[in-house]
C-alpha cells in the first residue's frame, strides 16, 4: 500500500536532508507507527505520504515514493486528496472554519468529492458514531474541546475512505484525557484491520498498545523496523533520544536488582508488564 | 463561546428565513439602491419604514434588528448632525449657541446623509441576521463566483474572533513578563510592537496548516462539488429576483437621468 524506494528529500535551502535514503513497503491494513526524537524526520515523512512533500513544501525529493500505486511526485494534492487522509497535531487549524456545525464540519471533504447528499447523511452518522461525536453533531466545531475537535479531524478525514490514513503527532498539543480519547479512537480503528495507518507518536506507551510494527527515524535514516515488541524494548533506544516505555524501565530496574522473571522478554504494555512481574 | 461564534446569523422559523439566499441578497440588494438612490431628504427615510421594517418584522428579528441599527447608526448620526450642522461653511444660521451656529444647510446635508447611512446599515444587518453566511457563499459560488473566495469570505468571518483570542494570549504572556500594557495612549501605542511579531508570524503557520487541512478535504479538487446544506428555490422567488434587479436599475437610471437633466 505504502512503497519508498530510495527516498530522499531536502527542504528548500536545507543543507541536510530531512529524509535520507528511505525504503520501505508497508502493505494494506497494516498499523504502522513511526518514533523518533524532535527532527529526526517523522512529519517530514507523514508530509511525503500526503503529498505534501514535495507538492506543498517543494524541495527536492529523489526516489520514487508510491500510496496506493500513486506516484506521489507525479500526481497533485487534488488527486492525492481521498486516497491519503492528514491529520496533524494542532486540532484548531484542522477546522475548515468555513462550517457551522461538526455534522456539515465531517460533510466537507465529501461535498468536496462530489458525493450525492444522499449517499453523504449514512456516511457521516457512521463516522460520528466511530468518532463518538454523535452528540455533538449539531454543536459548533469551535465549542468542542481539543480531543473532540482532533476526533473531529480524524472523522472527517475518515469519512472520505481514504486508503491510507496518516497521523502525524495526533495527540501532541491534547490533555491527558484528550490523547486518551483520540487513542481510543486510534484503537478501533487498528482493530478493524482494514485501515492502514501510519502513525508518527511520541508516546510510545501507545504505540505498543496497538501498532503492528514500529519504525525508528534518526536524523532522516530508517534505523530500525519491526514489531513493537522486539523494538521497544530494545537497548539502542536511547542512542536514537527516545525513552523506553515505563513497562520496560521498571523492568530493567527490577533485573537489575536481582529479579529473576520466568519470562526473560522485557515488556513494553501494561499487560506485558504484569506477565513480567508475575 | 457560542455556538456560531461566527456570525450574526438569528435562527427564526420565519418566511424571510426559509427564502432562498440570493432572493434575500436581491431584496436587500433592491433596499440599498432605494437608500442611496432616491432623491430628496425623506424619502430613504420612507424606504426604511415601507421596505426593511417590514422585512424585519416578517423575519421575527425586530426586537433584536432595532436596537442593532440604533447602536450602529447612532454615533455616525449624532457626528453627522454635529459637524455638518455646526461646521457647515457659510450657510444660513438657525440658531446661535455661543459662538458656534447651526446651519440650515449643514442640517439639510446630515439628514440626507443620516438617511443613507441607516439604510446601508440596516440593509447589511437585515441580510446578515436573517441568512447563515454558509448557505449564501454555497448559493453565490453556484452562480459562478470561485469556491476560493466564497471561502474566504466565510473563514474571514471567524479568523477576526481567533486573532483576538491569539492577540490576548500574547499579551498575557508579555504581561506577565513585566511588559507594560495599560496606561495612557503613548504606553498601549508602545506595547503594540512586541504584539504585532509573535502574532503575525504565528498567523502565517496557522494559514499553512489550514491551507494543508484544506487540500486534505479535497478543497482544490476539479470537477462539480455537492453539498449537504440544502437551498429551496422556487420560480417564484427566480422572478422576484429579476424584477428586483430591474426595479434596482430603473432606480439607477432614473437618478442619472435626473442628474443629467438638471
Amino acid at each position: 500500500m505504502i512503497q519508498l524506494t530510495n527516498v530522499t528529500y531536502s527542504y528548500p535551502r536545507a543543507e541536510t536532508p530531512a529524509l535520507h535514503d528511505l525504503s520501505l513497503q508497508i502493505p494494506a491494513g497494516q498499523f504502522c507507527a513511526v518514533i523518533g526524537a524532535n527532527g529526526a524526520g517523522k512529519s517530514t515523512l507523514c508530509a511525503t505520504l500526503a503529498g505534501f512533500v514535495p507538492h506543498f513544501y517543494r524541495g527536492k525529493l529523489s526516489g520514487t515514493a508510491k500510496v496506493a500505486g500513486i506516484d506521489i511526485a507525479g500526481s497533485s494534492l487534488a488527486e492525492l486528496a481521498g486516497t491519503v487522509g492528514l491529520v496533524f497535531s494542532n486540532p484548531f487549524n484542522q477546522i475548515t472554519g468555513a462550517r457551522f456545525t461538526v455534522r456539515e464540519e465531517v460533510a466537507f471533504g465529501l461535498e468536496n468529492m462530489g458525493v450525492p447528499p444522499a449517499e453523504m447523511a449514512p456516511r457521516i452518522d457512521e463516522m460520528l458514531r466511530f468518532a463518538r461525536l454523535s452528540e455533538q453533531a449539531d454543536q459548533s466545531p469551535y465549542a468542542l474541546s481539543g480531543g473532540q475537535q482532533q476526533r473531529l479531524a480524524i472523522a472527517s478525514v475518515l469519512v472520505m475512505r481514504p486508503k491510507v490514513l496518516v497521523l502525524d503527532e495526533p495527540t501532541s498539543q491534547l490533555d491527558p484525557i484528550g490523547s486518551r480519547e483520540v487513542f481510543s479512537v486510534l484503537r478501533d480503528l487498528a482493530a478493524t484491520d482494514e485501515a492502514t495507518v501510519f502513525l508518527a507518536e511520541q508516546k510510545l506507551e501507545w504505540v505498543a498498545a496497538f501498532a503492528d510494527r514500529v519504525l525508528v527515524l534518526h536524523q532522516g535514516r530508517l534505523v530500525a523496523d519491526g514489531p513493537p515488541a522486539e523494538i521497544l524494548a530494545s537497548p539502542t533506544l536511547s542512542q536514537y533520544g527516545l525513552e523506553p516505555t515505563r513497562y520496560t524501565q521498571a523492568a530493567r530496574a527490577a533485573l537489575g536488582a536481582g529479579f529473576r522473571p520466568q519470562h526473560p522478554d522485557l515488556p513494553v504494555t501494561l499487560e506485558q508488564a504484569v506477565e513480567f512481574f508475575r | 463561546m457560542s455556538s456560531t461564534p461566527f456570525s450574526l446569523y438569528i435562527p427564526r422559523d420565519s418566511g424571510m428565513h426559509r427564502l432562498h439566499p440570493l432572493t434575500k441578497l436581491a431584496l436587500v440588494g433592491f433596499a440599498l439602491i432605494l437608500g442611496l438612490f432616491l432623491p430628496g431628504d425623506w424619502l430613504t427615510y420612507l424606504a426604511f419604514v415601507l421596505v426593511i421594517l417590514p422585512l424585519a418584522a416578517w423575519a421575527g428579528i425586530l426586537p433584536r434588528f432595532l436596537p442593532a441599527v440604533l447602536k450602529t447608526a447612532l454615533p455616525i448620526v449624532v457626528s453627522l448632525f454635529l459637524v455638518q450642522g455646526l461646521f457647515w461653511p457659510g450657510g444660513t444660521p438657525i440658531f446661535h449657541l455661543g459662538p458656534l451656529s447651526l446651519k440650515q444647510e449643514g442640517v439639510t446635508f446630515a439628514i440626507r446623509s443620516a438617511g443613507r447611512f441607516i439604510m446601508v446599515i440596516s440593509s447589511f444587518l437585515l441580510l446578515t441576521f436573517t441568512t447563515r453566511p454558509d448557505g449564501l457563499m454555497l448559493a453565490l459560488s453556484r452562480h459562478g463566483v470561485p469556491n476560493s473566495i466564497a471561502y474566504v469570505m466565510l473563514a474571514t468571518l471567524q479568523i477576526v474572533p481567533r486573532f483576538q483570542a491569539k492577540a490576548n494570549t500574547i499579551l498575557d504572556a508579555q504581561r506577565s513578563r513585566g511588559l507594560e500594557t495599560e496606561g495612557n495612549l503613548f504606553i498601549r501605542l508602545r506595547a503594540l510592537f512586541p504584539l504585532i511579531q509573535p502574532l503575525l508570524l504565528g498567523s502565517i503557520v496557522d494559514i499553512e496548516e489550514r491551507a494543508i487541512a484544506l487540500e486534505v478535504r479535497a478543497f482544490g479538487r476539479a470537477g462539480p462539488k455537492t453539498s449537504l446544506l440544502m437551498l429551496h428555490d422556487t420560480p417564484a422567488q427566480r422572478v422576484v429576483r429579476w424584477l428586483l434587479l430591474l426595479a434596482s436599475l430603473a432606480i439607477i437610471g432614473w437618478r442619472v437621468y435626473l442628474g443629467l437633466a438638471a
